[in-house]
């Protein structure tokens, strides 16, 4: 049996009717762009077009569905992804349908999450991937969670989410920041033991530790593949061998995005709009210098001093985000966001694949504002034209470098 | 800077002066917060006391502690006070530390001879909200605290403020305090945002030892009508005293002034006040 890379396409649901000169007049587009701006007539249908766009990706072939919570900016509309993923249940019949992920800490209860990701599993029959996130900067502002106490929090909720779905229950939780007297959720997930857990996580070594001891699936939340993305996913076989177990590549997922048109020539003219929307008006207050980050640093202080020193040693303020492309040069330099031809696109995965050897791709096909039959038009080439030959590619690759996977049933890996 | 052991917990403690106890608790713009050592402010109290200054829990040298809520905060001082052998001394607060001052003084009135609150938090006061330093220490184009400096300070540009906290990569020890001292002020005062205990107000009343509000004239972190309510609601206390041309960071940006005005609340109230006499009981209960 070959493994061939999984391959999903990620909707973030960005708000596309802002004003033209929305970054020159509004200095972030997270936490306090004013609501003022919603449009709510342009609006109608919106959630219907994203909506029909991922129904299109499952007839397309694609593995899954991504979906996200984001709450107060234009980045992402999905306050609540598990309402999306309960239209797509009912939409779709065959892709993964992946909640990458819940925001835990802002649950009062994350019994509510371990419940409604039941439903959805039940709902899919049995196709749901389960992530959790602890959420960042905004949502610390938008919903008073302090920072430094939300890693402590966000554990607890993910392993009583998954002894809830694991242990026949009642039970009593004695947890610091839930405790509980009755745990007895119904329904239970139709997956067993439980759907696959995926973590998000930026390089840092106590997630990494704690996605390992637990054998989950780590999903690096970079925006850039060049060297450290390899970098990433050596530092995570390291730490799991030193858990007693081995790094394959369906432990792994990472976040690119991608358009692929005719010509290179072409694709960037059809997506130099969307893309320039999306690196000017949605990353800024997330991956723009300009305007003000509010995704991390030390006004979000949930990371652990040493790693925090370890971060301004090795960091440099003044270095460009993805958001401060100003060219498509700079672009194909990060590595995240390809656009050009079917062979472009394709070559350009494959290097990435090659070096870091990622099992799940999750690629953002609609950036910004683009319109629907752009979006549809990218994802059917690549569905077609580089698809096909990455999951070949790929299968060989790693064949070659994981050959354990052969007796291995099924790519899905995480526990 | 000396390493107390406090119940198996390392608290970072600088000391300087003789004479009666002055325990100091520090805010972000001041020693712990930022820098190492004392700066003239608290050098100015030395000459006539024994200042003790630990660092907050997670600050500077000091270990976090596991619980970290102010009632957390208030029991870890008390145990502080206790491996310091200090049952009875005056007490100064700035910013944070002010907070916890307050909460110290209306829990254990009998400890704290003498209550000063420099640019304190800790109080509700609705409509007047303590301003965001948790965004502000987020840079604009990922090096520039213009708005910080703002905050803490009366203005942005001068040499104090951006002497505590420049723009771009600063020391490296030094970065580490600030982020130490946000961490600390994420677990003590993020939630309700910000920095305040809404039962603290109806408390102050139990702390009827001698008090000085202190405020800078253009504090823009805690809007002035915080330092009112202070002074409003401890027994002991005057009116609000400003400080003319300082912000919130008053002790730095004003260290002669900020002392002067202490050295004389300290002259009048004599060596060693006795707490004020407890009103009578009967008063109050009386149908």
């Amino acid at each position: 049996m070959t493994h061939p890379v999984q391959l999903y396409c990620w909707h973030f649901m960005a708000y596309p009717h802002l004003p033209a000169d929305f970054d020159e007049k509004y200095d972030t587009g997270w936490v306090t762009v004013p609501n003022r701006l919603w449009d709510s007539e342009k609006s109608r249908g919106l959630y219907q077009q994203y909506i029909d766009q991922l129904a299109y990706a499952d007839e397309l072939g694609f593995d899954g569905m991504v979906l996200n919570e984001h709450h107060q900016n234009i980045y992402g509309l999905m306050p609540s992804p598990n309402l999306i993923a309960a239209a797509l249940s009912q939409k779709t019949r065959r892709g993964k349908i992946v909640i990458l992920g819940s925001l835990l800490p802002l649950q009062l209860s994350p019994l509510r999450i371990a419940e409604e990701y039941a439903m959805l599993d039940n709902m899919s029959d049995g196709r749901l991937i389960a992530g959790f996130a602890p959420g960042s900067g905004p949502e610390t502002f938008n919903y008073d969670v302090p920072s430094a106490t939300s890693r402590g929090q966000f554990w607890e909720a993910v392993d009583l989410i998954a002894r809830a779905w694991t242990q026949d229950g009642p039970f009593k939780h004695e947890g610091r920041h839930y405790p509980l007297r009755y745990v007895n959720p119904w329904p239970r997930p139709t997956q067993r033991p439980h759907p696959p857990i995926w973590i998000p996580g930026s390089r840092s070594r106590e997630t990494l530790v704690e996605i390992a001891r637990r054998g989950y699936c780590y999903f690096l939340s970079s925006r850039s593949h060049g060297k450290e993305t390899a970098g990433s996913q050596q530092q995570f076989a390291k730490i799991l061998e030193e858990h007693g177990d081995r790094y394959q590549p369906f432990r792994m997922g990472i976040l690119m995005s991608a358009y692929v048109g005719e010509t290179d020539a072409k694709a960037q003219a059809e997506a130099k709009e969307g893309v320039w929307y999306f690196l000017k008006n949605c990353l800024k207050g997330h991956l723009r210098r300009e305007g003000r980050q509010l995704t991390f640093g030390p006004g979000i202080p949930y990371i652990p001093p040493d790693e925090f020193r370890n971060y301004l040693k090795f960091s440099d303020p003044t270095s460009p985000l993805l958001g401060d492309a100003e060219s498509w040069d700079d672009l194909d330099e990060s590595a995240s966001i390809i656009v050009g031809s079917a062979d472009t696109v394709y070559t350009r995965i494959m290097e990435i694949l090659e070096h870091a050897k990622i099992g799940h791709l999750l690629i953002q096909f609609h950036l910004g504002n683009m319109p629907d039959a752009l979006a549809r038009n990218s994802m059917r080439r690549f569905a077609i034209e580089v698809a096909p030959r990455l999951r070949a590619e790929s299968a060989r690759l790693f064949g070659r470098e994981f050959p354990d996977l052969a007796r291995q049933a099924t790519p899905e890996m995480a526990k | 800077m000396n390493i107390l052991d406090v119940r198996n917990r390392r608290v970072a403690v600088l000391e300087a002066g003789a004479g009666a106890p002055l325990v100091y608790l520090h805010g972000f713009a001041d020693v712990h917060g930022v820098v190492g050592d004392f700066q003239p402010f608290h050098r100015r109290l030395a000459q006539n006391a024994r200042v003790i200054a630990p660092a907050h829990p997670g600050c500077a040298g000091s270990d976090e502690l596991d619980r970290c809520g102010i009632d957390d905060v208030t029991f870890h001082y008390l145990e502080v006070l206790d491996a310091l052998g200090l049952t009875r001394f005056d007490l100064v607060g700035h910013c944070v530390g002010g907070w916890i001052a307050a909460e110290l003084a209306v829990r254990h009135p009998e400890q704290v001879a003498r209550l000063m609150l420099i640019g304190a938090c800790g109080l509700f006061v609705p409509d007047e909200p303590i301003g965001d330093v948790f965004m502000h220490a987020q840079p604009e184009r990922g090096t520039d605290l213009t708005t910080l400096r703002a905050l803490l300070f009366a203005d942005p540009k001068t040499p104090a403020s951006l002497r505590f906290f420049p723009d771009g990569r600063g020391d490296l020890d030094e970065e580490m305090r600030r982020y130490q001292t946000l961490r600390f002020g994420s677990f003590v005062g993020f939630k309700p945002p910000y920095f305040y205990n809404r039962a603290l107000r109806e408390r102050l009343h139990r702390a009827r030892m001698p008090a000085l509000v202190v405020a800078g004239e253009h504090d823009h972190m805690i809007p002035r009508a915080h330092g009112d309510a202070y002074a409003a609601g401890l027994p002991g206390a005057s009116d609000l005293k400003i400080v003319a041309g300082a912000g919130h960071a008053a002790p730095l940006e004003q260290p002669e002034a900020t002392a002067d005005l202490l050295d004389a609340f300290l002259r009048e109230t004599g060596a060693r006040s006795e707490p004020l006499q407890s009103a009578p009981t009967a008063g109050r209960s009386a149908p």
